[in-house]
């Protein structure tokens, strides 16, 4: 980014392309920018209107989360996978107990792998709703914003009775779940998916045909499918560049299997299609659910192994084995084999990486993840360049990068 | 109940707007008799522009919240209350919030940048208000009648070159945003700057072209007056006498210019710099070229916003809906033998309807201005010169020829125009109502083995 050519080339051939030693505007946009959410801080070096060059500076955000982990039970490391991305902590929450389950070699009850399914697939119509409305809001669209609000308000208030909490949901625990679902959330669940549908309906209606907004998306924000898959692309972004990679396809887990739904592929691999993708996607997510709790099975919905699951509460106040199965999951942790594992589920934004390593004792020695948004963040950079500085919004926004997740 | 309160409500509108009119009418005639002969002038500069114009653009501050809390499913500001017996928990739909603006607006420190040119920095937002506020000057707001034996006219001033008047003022304002955007010594202000100067300039050309179908069809650039463009809107196309109420096709201007009508629409909307074309704020981009001014400085570009959407409103009355006049009924209502008796009820009655066109095009600017997302700088210069600027050019020598061909009516520039007027509602019911590609709706579950 050094300034080139501060001295004007007095020897130019032609006087009208002479080079007087124009210097790129540096422009600062974040940490604290109505456009940087996720506080990231773009430098951005302006020539006119055109981006020269977009650095991307992260760690405002960082907090730790794997040395935190290494400090505590792997049971207690689930509160601190809610504030991975926050927009759909439930994901990170199973896709977290899914990899120690695997360490571990645990299966878990059915009941609780379709209601993994259901939170999962609610948090992704959640985060799709969340990113579309935060891209339209950043290129203007107020009243796109407030209606997909209304929306995922409520979601929210669905996952918080399942879960009792709004974003520190907490939810699962190793082996299953750390309760049912209520009653009478089905039909609330129904109902809400109905007024979701009609909702993303409208955003459909304000957007997708919408002159403005397919000027400002459509071809903005180009990456190839090539430079995709060697950044390290996963989920919407990639399924935009037409490579059609779902893990919940490509290496079933939890009930996917037994569900029926598509994957949406799109080829324009530009912002647009990203748009489009996750419009499609919240609508599979919507089929998802709806077959997911017409099939729910009965059942348990955790494991009855008290090495990793606690006992429940009457056996742990009047049996003996109960007291000290709990006294010991509490105190020392769950005991997962020593070994090393690698376990990804799709999450909203793609491939949510769990790389764990257990020495035997009752904490984490590491646990890695591969956050999808910090692969996509890498590239925004090469997206932009060049492009004008106006492109860099929807792009920022169609890439959904969450702060909590790429900083950790 | 609910019922009763919109009655009231809407009442109480018409109620002041006519209330309004008849004091600035009477108002007007005092002086005449009292004072000299155009003193009339004065009091309409006070009532019309200090008091009609600026008393809407503080209410639409509170409209636009309003106006897009209706849009999106929210009740709106609510919040401020007025703590007096009776008041105490009351909302009265949000209007508790212009004393708090107020109050924050003039309370709040007015920050000078260290580095900013502070000559300029202060005189910016005086830039940005006066010119906008002077455009009002030359629309007429009501008709001229006698009041206490003296012509009274609802018009500050009637130059005969009144629409040269409005380009010629509309283009200062210009001078506010780039001043503001430079003096403030702020990268992003200084974008903000350079986007608003090339966005006001090349549609002023807009503007300017697509007024100029209207201005041949009327022979006239003067606004009001017998001669004027809003006095010869009061004729009809075709009409016909229904026992004495006379009905028709009124010569309005968007009846005899709806292309130019887009144009002007779409060109004074972009001279506002307001969604979709608020290429110059874009909060969530450079935030704007105000970004540095807080306080009343701050209080001073958002009213000459709002003023201007006031003004331009007015101005798009005056030029193609007729101005104060009636669709139809305007001869019969004239001629009524109590108007005959009392000119200033007639007179207050016509500037309510004046005043009340002026509310729905603003209507139709905020639902415009909260339904679309933002253009792009460069799109917004396409939008201009590849789109608007040829279109007005084509307009003006269609209107040409149909005036010729037609030398002694406006006959046939209604027909071309209402035909315009169809094709335009046809194009716009026969666009894809959802996506192109699948459609988001309901399928029925599959069903399962």
């Amino acid at each position: 980014m050094a300034p080139h050519g501060l001295e004007p080339h007095a020897h130019d051939e032609n006087p009208l392309d002479t080079d007087f030693g124009i210097q790129p505007m540096l422009v600062n946009m974040g940490p604290s920018h109505p456009a940087t959410h996720g506080t990231v801080r773009l430098k951005v070096a302006l020539h006119g209107e055109n981006i020269q060059d977009c650095d991307v500076e992260i760690g405002f955000l960082h907090r730790g989360f794997q040395k935190s982990c290494e400090n505590v039970t792997w049971a207690q490391c689930l509160p601190y996978t809610d504030r991975l991305n926050y927009v759909s902590p439930m994901m990170n929450n199973f896709g977290f107990l899914s990899a120690v389950e695997k360490l571990a070699g645990i299966e878990i009850p059915e009941r609780a792998k379709y209601i993994r399914v259901i939170g999962a697939e609610l948090h992704r119509i959640h985060d799709h709703l969340v990113a579309t409305a935060a891209t339209a809001m950043e290129i203007g669209g107020l009243t796109v914003f407030l209606y997909a609000v209304e929306a995922r308000e409520l979601i929210m208030e669905r996952v918080t009775e399942l879960t009792g909490a709004r974003l520190t949901t907490s939810y699962g625990r190793i082996g299953g779940l750390n309760r049912d679902i209520p009653d009478g959330w089905k039909d609330k669940v129904l109902r809400t998916l109905d007024c979701v549908r009609s909702a993303a309906n409208e955003i459909d209606g304000l957007l997708t045909r919408n002159r403005i907004f397919m000027d400002r998306t459509v071809g903005t924000g180009y990456l190839s499918p090539e430079d995709a898959l060697d950044f390290g692309f996963t989920g919407p972004c990639l399924r935009a560049c037409g490579i059609g990679l779902d893990i919940r396809k490509a290496r079933p887990y939890w009930a996917y299997p037994e569900l029926d739904f598509e994957v949406p592929i799109f080829h324009a691999c530009d912002n647009f299609d990203r748009y489009r993708i996750r419009m499609e996607e919240m609508f599979q997510s919507d089929r998802l659910i709806r077959q997911a709790l017409e099939k729910l099975p009965g059942g348990p919905v955790l494991i009855d192994d008290w090495r990793f699951a606690l006992p429940p509460q009457e056996t742990v106040l009047s049996s003996i084995e109960g007291a000290i199965a709990h006294f010991k999951l509490i105190m020392e942790g769950a005991q997962i084999p020593a070994g090393e594992v690698y376990h990804a589920t799709e999450s909203s934004n793609g491939e949510l990486g769990w790389y764990l390593r257990s020495d035997g004792s009752g904490r984490p020695y590491k646990v890695h993840i591969r956050a999808p948004g910090f692969q996509i963040l890498s590239a925004l950079s090469k997206m932009v360049k060049g492009k004008l500085l106006s492109d860099l919004i929807p792009t920022f926004d169609t890439i959904n990068m969450i702060g909590g997740e790429v900083e950790q | 109940m609910r019922r009763l309160r919109i009655t009231v409500a809407f009442a109480t509108i018409f109620a002041s707007l006519f209330g309004g009119m008849a004091a600035a009418y009477a108002l007007g005639g005092w002086l005449e008799s009292t004072w000299f002969k155009g003193a009339s002038a004065l009091s309409n500069l006070l009532m019309l522009m200090l008091v009609f114009v600026m008393v809407f653009a503080t209410l639409l501050v509170m409209a636009e919240r309003k106006w897009s809390a209706l849009m999106q499913n929210r009740t709106g500001p609510n919040r401020a209350r007025i703590n007096l017996p009776g008041l105490r928990s009351r909302s009265l739909a949000g209007l508790p919030y212009l004393i708090a603006d107020t109050v924050k607006m003039l309370a709040k420190e007015s920050f000078t940048p260290k580095a900013a040119n502070r000559f300029f920095y202060a005189l910016a937002p005086i830039l940005a208000f006066g010119p906008v506020f002077t455009l009002f000057a030359v629309i007429p707001a009501g008709p001229t009648i006698p009041v206490l034996g003296h012509e009274v006219a609802m018009v500050v001033a009637n130059p005969n070159f009144g629409l040269l008047y409005i380009f010629a003022l509309a283009s200062l304002a210009v001078f506010g945003a780039a001043l503001a955007g430079w003096a403030s010594n702020n990268k992003f202000s200084l974008l903000g700057a350079i986007r608003a100067c090339a966005q006001m300039i090349s549609y002023e050309i807009a503007l300017g072209l697509s007024l100029v179908g209207l201005m041949m069809a009327f022979a006239s650039i003067q606004l009001a007056g017998p001669a004027g463009i809003m006095e010869q809107q009061s004729q009809y196309l075709w009409s016909a006498q229904l026992g004495g109420f006379d009905v028709g096709i009124p010569a309005w201007g968007i009846l005899l210019q709806p292309v130019g009508f887009l144009l002007f629409f779409a060109a004074a909307f972009a001279e506002t710099k307001r969604p979709p074309f608020d290429m110059t704020e874009c909060e969530s981009e450079i935030i704007g070229y105000f970004v540095e001014y807080s306080g009343m400085r701050f209080g001073m570009f958002m009213i000459a916003e709002f003023v201007e959407i006031i003004v331009f409103s007015g101005i798009i009355t005056t030029l193609f809906l007729g101005g104060y006049h009636l669709p139809f009924g305007g001869e019969w209502f004239a001629k009524l033998a109590f108007f005959k008796e009392h000119p200033w009820v007639y007179g207050a009655t016509m500037g309510m309807v004046f005043w009340l066109k002026v509310v729905v095009v603003t209507y139709i600017q905020m639902n415009i201005r909260w339904t679309f997302v933002r253009f792009r700088y460069d799109q917004i210069q396409k939008l201009g010169w590849k789109i608007l600027i040829p279109l007005g050019i084509v307009n003006i020598f269609v209107t040409g020829a149909l005036l010729l061909w037609d030398k002694n009516s406006l006959g046939l520039l209604g027909l071309i125009g209402l035909f315009e007027m169809a094709f335009i509602l046809i194009l716009m019911l026969s666009s894809p109502k959802s996506s192109l590609y699948k459609p988001l709706k309901a399928e029925p579950l599959p069903s399962h083995h």
